[in-house]
């Protein structure tokens, strides 16, 4: 039934919504949202509840370089985790889980506002870091999530060279027992 | 000799048993500083020719941890003397078959070839996991700092700390938590 009601209200909503006049909002849409489902007797209500952000409190940023006159107009300002230059870990995964939907994927650019560059060391960190098995409970449903349980060289214990991120072509670890 | 000097001279030649915990350790990198104790490098009456190296335990050797592809790239070589009878065992075969043998080869090697080294190999002890015998742990006085930090994994920090844990990423305005 429920799934009946569903299917109902989305075509309805498509009906009238799908037009070419559509979300027009005289103000902004803002804060955070979480979709609440709600059945009462036969009705599904589905409704988008602004909710504030658990993390707003806890934020660090650097703090704003001082303005240099000339400088400062011309260059973009570094993204935040540019600003803060931190030296982060595959094995930080407080930091790391910060970037990580609740099903384990990387969040998108659009979302984690990072530049470039860190957004893509920030997804090799967590791809790291879920290989190594240290975020169990965020990793993808389709990967083998404890290492103990995965096959052959999968199921010891690895750890990652942070240099190797950037690195074109990664050389061969140098071996000086080698004869 | 006076008994204060008697007794700093055994101190000085006796042999210390050291405790070396593998847990998330590079074999290559940690056989390195294993050597120094066996050999005896750390002392400073070290002389190739006097008998002043000590003894290592090492456990948890089942849980070492091999850098990026190196389970699966790293190979050894072994030739039984017949023709054909060349075999290259990949690193994770190899810990299969036994968990002690790829710290013990990586210690072997790190040290130069006379005919020192199966002596001082002699006094290397290698347990895949927490159990050690007890006439071995007895002795055990020192141990030996880990080169590499053991990883916490995300589920064993309680939810408290994740949640009291400094922020660095916040969500943009219009986003829908999942």
């Amino acid at each position: 039934m429920a799934g009946l009601v569903r299917v109902g209200f989305s075509l309805t909503r498509n009906a009238i919504f799908s037009t070419s006049i559509r979300s027009i909002a005289t103000t902004a849409q803002l804060n955070l949202k979480a979709i609440r489902e709600q059945t009462e007797g036969s009705t599904l209500i589905i409704d988008g509840v602004t909710v504030p952000s658990p993390r707003t409190e806890l934020l660090i940023r650097a703090e704003p370089p001082v303005q240099d006159t000339a400088l400062s107009t011309s260059e973009k300002p570094p993204c935040y985790m540019c600003a803060l230059g931190l030296d982060v870990k595959h094995t930080d995964v407080l930091i790391l889980s910060q970037f990580v939907r609740t099903d384990g994927c990387m969040l998108p650019r659009r979302i984690t506002g990072l530049c470039r560059r860190q957004q893509k060391k920030m997804g090799k960190l967590v791809a790291m870091a879920q290989k190594a098995g240290l975020m169990m409970n965020l990793t993808p449903a389709n990967c083998k999530k404890d290492p103990t349980k995965r096959r052959d060289y999968k199921k010891f214990n690895t750890y990652f060279d942070e240099r190797t991120i950037f690195m074109k072509k990664i050389p061969k670890p140098v071996d000086r027992f080698k004869r | 000799m006076s008994a204060a000097k008697r007794v700093q001279q055994w101190a000085t030649f006796a042999r210390t048993w050291h405790i070396f915990d593998c847990k998330w350790q590079d074999p290559y990198d940690s056989a390195n500083v294993i050597k120094k104790y066996l050999m005896g490098l750390h002392k400073p009456i070290y002389h190739p020719m006097n008998d002043s190296g000590d003894v290592v335990v090492c456990i948890n050797s089942k849980e070492i941890a091999l850098r990026g592809d190196e389970w699966r790239k790293r190979a050894y070589f072994h030739h039984t003397g017949y023709p054909g009878g060349a075999s290259w065992t990949l690193a994770w075969e190899l810990h299969n078959k036994d968990p002690t043998l790829i710290i013990k080869k990586a210690v072997y090697r790190s040290m130069k070839g006379n005919l020192q080294r199966r002596h001082t190999m002699q006094r290397l002890f290698i347990y895949p996991g927490e159990e050690v015998p007890h006439d071995v742990m007895q002795n055990v006085t020192n141990q030996i700092r880990q080169l590499r930090f053991v990883p916490t994994r995300l589920d064993h920090i309680p939810e408290e700390v994740t949640k009291t844990y400094p922020k660095v990423m916040d969500f943009p305005e219009d986003y829908v938590l999942k």
